[in-house]
């Protein structure tokens, strides 16, 4: 419900560049939100980046991965395990979560997405899409044949964070003017994870130097031998697993619904950082991320503190970012030239 | 002893007929310079033999096995190199990066850097630097190394003068005919000083096909023949 | 040719019919479709019922229909995806809902509703200005995340803003044309204004005479109105595509560079298609809320509009215009006969009724028969519906009726159509008569 309540703007402005602890709780929170896009898009990115793929069902991987994670943290009794059975516990399911994604990606490019590397970018687009409606529904289907959450798939599947998220992470603790959370905590480390392993896999791996150099010159890259078909279902599986993992964090995040329409929740955002960032750059999601985190948190703030009150705004904030970039520099913060180019 | 042998090949590239029947060899032991105007095909044959543009009749054999049908990479990974016009260096990874990416095997890179290094020390000076920051001498002498260290039997080379200034291009014929003790190549080359002093037999293409051919001794810049052939 | 009295009949007719005779045996077919319909389910039951929608069924197939061919007037023809095209069809629709309940500026209320529908189709048009502007001087991977992320954005507005719904009711159950209370009843008529037998209205509770004839059913007079102006609307955009503005549409998808080259402003070209894609858009957006009166944001903003006609395109052949919209009887008739949606019949209703009751009550791994049919079926088309449309992008991804030309050789299955019965015909005029 839009209410603009414009004569508490400034006052409120005001009151928050004057108080370090508000300051520091936004960009804490900025940092965190940030972290969880980076695991939302890093998958996209390197496979938009090495494959020229954009992968529509990487919202549909994400959704699988947070109700996997669900059922896992359910299955495993982590509830009433102490503080570190459960932290060892959600670090088991993350693995769990990622290879399983990972095959599942291998499975869908060698036996889908191969075909159509020789045809216009248009049926890749087509190809995902229609994988990810299929993915969607299959999960609705599951939930209600399973009667998950009463089979309601539009509801947050909130009982797997309830009964298993140690309290410990959802408790604040102060230091000095700073406050955080343990589960901002826990965000945050693994966007600084996510990131330097991925840096690490790109630049510190023979791999990563297969797929770098695909990025630039795939023919060129070919020619010396690189067997770029392989280093593309690599790819794809580092990007669906990821994706999975994504989902994983998120489930334990209340801020987010885990149910079906988290695909679609989730690949706007992503497609929005990815181009942003600069199709196919990696450091350019990255700060892309961040970005968008602050953004997203300053647009908690101004909710929570009735300067606008509009649900969902976060949405409409994250999709004008696109439209200025678009506007401005329509190739992104990182992007190189001829990126995307394709009709 | 025949390394490499086109037979009746037909490349398209899209509408266009390309290659009208190219029949060529190269032997194990010599250089061989593919002359021409431009657009008449000689790209496309190097393209041909890669598979990046594949034939669509014809047959391109290399070592007694048929090329046409192959992927690009197991191509090179019989031990054919490709150093193409324009260089086409990984702009944003660095010198040792590119050399590293050429290297068949992991266990074989420092060897080959190593080789890198020795035939072309100032890509050592530059190794951490990005390729794309380099000159476009350097850049061609990165291009030469990739394809030495890349185990190869076979190099193909594409116009390597191209947009160098002469005492590059002297250095650039110097590093190639070093190269061309160990490794047979198949040249093309609009410099036609350059490509006869390289080279111990030539061809002339025009228009997708092969016109002439001849050993280059005795043959020289100046020949009228050639000449005509090459003119626009 | 010549009746009894020895007149002849003008020859012009039978060039006519010759010419669009493909054209004119669909539309015959279309027009007979609600008088088959019962007789076919009177003699066949439950099998015809299985595969064949209701009259009713096919009003939204045909709006929706409409709104897959002017997806496919701009995705098609030039190349460029509108991911978002759900928006326009939702401009339409909101427009025609909210134009008559007097919320939109400048528009009074209870307005007649061809009037209506031809504002909102404007509207769109200048909406897809806006966005082309912005979007078109990109590549087409852009355009179509751009188009996706507003269609996104009116979705989360229209499902927010409490603007829409006067009083007090949550905008996200939708709006309904009439609503306010100082506004009449929404009775919307389609048809050539003034002249009684031409026009009629359109509604569940609409009239039940045209041209003269009385139908006894409001659906059958609203079915032949919607499906006119859906007629009509194809028509226009034929003629289009066929124009040599539309002969450029297609150089911009085969290879915008090489058309750009020889002069044309391909700007001005991708944004006159949009614009137009969009009118159509929102015209059928609006003839979806002709009958149904009423519109809310997942059945007109929402993303999903926009893949159903992406998928109706593939499986009827993206830039044939006609394709997508029988690609969405396809889709529409797939989805009813797996999963009993709309009404319609379909095959769980035939299974439970013919298979054996042990067959159904079979136990496999805890589950019988029946049950795992209503599980795995019952709403679950859109299941169905994207695995048979990933397998016509993997192998049949020119869709059905680019597969049809492509085997006869031919632009237009209809000219083919026409050259063959006229060649025929000809020859047979030509015989010396007995």
């Amino acid at each position: 419900m839009i209410d603009l309540a414009a004569p508490l703007v400034i006052g409120d402005i005001a009151d928050l560049l004057t108080s370090p602890g508000e300051m520091s709780r936004i960009v804490i929170e900025g940092l965190a939100k940030g972290s969880l896009y980076l695991m939302i898009s890093a998958g996209l990115t390197l496979i938009f980046g090495l494959m020229d793929v954009i992968n529509f069902a990487h919202g549909a991987f994400t959704m699988y991965g947070a109700y996997i994670a669900g059922a896992a943290l359910l299955g495993l009794g982590v509830g009433s395990m102490g503080f570190l059975g459960s932290m060892g516990s959600i670090f088991v399911v993350m693995l769990f979560v990622f290879l399983l994604l990972a095959a599942l990606g291998v499975v869908f490019e060698v036996a889908l997405i191969r075909k159509l590397y020789e045809y216009p970018p248009i049926f890749m687009i087509l190809l995902t899409f229609g994988f990810a409606i299929t993915l969607e529904e299959l999960m609705r289907m599951v939930v209600e044949f399973g009667d998950i959450n009463n089979g309601q798939w539009q509801i947050d599947w909130a009982t797997p964070r309830i009964e298993s998220v140690p309290t410990e992470l959802a408790s604040t603790t102060e230091i000095g003017f700073l406050s955080f959370s343990g589960l901002q905590l826990l965000q945050i480390a693994f966007g600084v994870l996510t990131f330097v392993g991925i840096w690490a896999f790109l630049n510190r791996t023979r791999y990563g130097l297969f797929v770098r150099a695909g990025v630039e010159d795939e023919e060129m890259a070919k020619a010396l031998g690189i067997n770029i078909n392989r280093t593309f279902t690599a790819v794809f599986a580092v990007g669906s697993g990821l994706a999975g993992i994504a989902g994983v964090m998120l489930a334990l995040d209340p801020l987010w619904a885990v149910n079906v329409p988290l695909a679609l929740a989730v690949l706007l955002p992503a497609f929005v950082i990815v181009i942003v960032g600069g199709l196919g750059s990696f450091t350019g999601t990255a700060v892309a991320s961040l970005l968008v985190g602050m953004i997203d948190a300053l647009g908690t703030w101004a909710f929570q503190t009735g300067v606008i009150t509009f649900t969902d705004l976060d949405q409409l904030m994250i999709f004008g970012i696109l439209v200025v970039m678009l506007i401005l520099r329509p190739r992104g913060l990182f992007g190189v030239e001829g990126q995307g180019d394709h009709g | 002893m025949t390394l490499l042998e086109l037979d009746g090949v037909h490349t398209y590239y899209g509408e266009s007929h390309i290659l009208q029947g190219v029949d060529l060899e190269v032997g194990d032991d010599e250089v061989v310079a593919l002359l021409g105007r431009n657009g008449v095909g000689k790209t496309t044959t190097l393209r041909s033999i890669l598979q990046l543009t594949p034939p669509a009749e014809g047959s391109i054999r290399f070592k007694g096995d048929e090329l046409v049908g192959k992927d690009t990479y197991e191509i090179a990974e019989a031990g054919i190199g490709w150093i193409p016009e324009e260089r086409r260096m990984f702009g944003r990874l660095s010198v040792e990066e590119n050399l590293r990416a050429a290297v068949p095997t992991a266990a074989a890179v420092a060897e080959g850097l190593e080789l890198a290094y020795e035939t072309f020390p100032i890509l050592e000076e530059r190794a951490g630097q990005r390729a794309g920051d380099l000159s476009g001498g350097q850049q061609q002498m990165l291009a030469i190394a990739r394809g030495l260290v890349g185990q190869n039997e076979l190099l193909l080379v594409d116009e390597p003068s191209e947009g160098l200034a002469p005492k590059i291009v002297t250095d650039v014929g110097e590093a190639l005919l070093s190269a061309s003790a160990s490794v047979p190549i198949l040249l093309i080359e609009q410099k036609l000083g350059l490509a006869l002093d390289l080279a111990d037999r030539y061809y002339v293409m025009d228009h997708g096909e092969i016109i002439d051919q001849g050993e280059t001794a005795g043959v020289t810049a100046e020949d009228e023949k050639l000449r005509r052939y090459l003119s626009a | 040719m010549s009746t009894e009295n020895g007149e002849r009949v003008p020859a012009w007719i039978g060039q006519y019919l010759r010419d669009h005779l493909l054209l004119v045996v669909i539309v015959a077919m279309f027009v007979a479709y609600p008088f088959l319909y019962g007789f076919l389910t009177n003699q066949f039951g439950i099998a015809a019922a299985m595969i064949l929608p209701e009259t009713r069924t096919m009003l939204t197939i045909m709006a929706l229909g409409l709104f897959a061919m002017s997806f496919d007037f701009v995705s098609g023809y030039t190349g460029y995806l509108s991911f978002g095209h759900a928006a326009f069809f939702g401009i339409g629709a909101y427009f025609v809902v909210m134009g008559f309940n007097g919320q939109v500026p400048l528009v009074p209320a209870e307005l007649p509703f061809m009037v209506l529908l031809v504002l909102g189709g404007l509207v769109a048009a200048v909406a897809a200005l806006l966005i082309g502007l912005i979007s078109f001087r990109l590549s087409g991977v852009y355009f179509a995340m751009i188009t996706l992320g507003i269609s996104e954005v009116l979705y989360v507005v229209s499902n927010n803003w409490d603007y829409i719904t006067p009083g007090s009711s949550d905008p996200s159950d939708g709006v309904a044309a009439g609503a306010p209370s100082d506004v009449g009843f929404f009775e919307p008529v389609i048809g050539i204004p003034f002249v009684d037998p031409l026009n009629a209205m359109v509604g569940p509770f609409g009239d039940e005479t045209l041209l003269g004839f009385d139908f006894g059913d409001p659906q059958i007079v609203s079915y032949f109105l919607i499906g006119a102006v859906v007629l009509l609307c194809y028509l226009a955009m034929k003629r289009i595509i066929h124009s040599p503005f539309g002969k450029v549409m297609i150089a911009i998808r085969e290879n915008e560079e090489r058309a750009r080259a020889i002069g044309y402003n391909t700007f001005r070209y991708k944004m006159g298609a949009f614009m137009i894609s969009a009118f159509f858009g929102a015209i059928a957006g609006g003839l979806l809320v002709a009958y149904v009166g009423t519109i809310d944001p997942q059945n007109s903003f929402f993303f999903l509009v926009t893949g159903f006609a992406l998928v109706a395109a593939i499986i009827g052949g993206l830039g044939t215009l006609a394709g997508p919209f029988f690609g969405y009887i396809f889709l529409e008739g797939v989805q009813e006969f797996l999963a009993r949606e709309g009404g319609g019949g379909g095959l769980q209703p035939f299974l439970e009724q013919t298979l054996p009751g042990g067959v159904l009550e079979l136990n496999l791994g805890g589950l019988t028969v029946n049950e795992a049919l209503n599980s795995f079926m019952t709403g679950h088309g859109e299941f169905y519906a994207g695995i048979i449309f990933v397998l016509f992008v993997l192998y049949i991804p020119i869709g059905l009726l680019g597969t049809l030309r492509q085997r006869l050789g031919t632009e237009s299955v209809a000219k083919y159509i026409s050259r063959r019965v006229t060649a025929r015909f000809d020859s047979a005029e030509s015989q010396p008569a007995d």
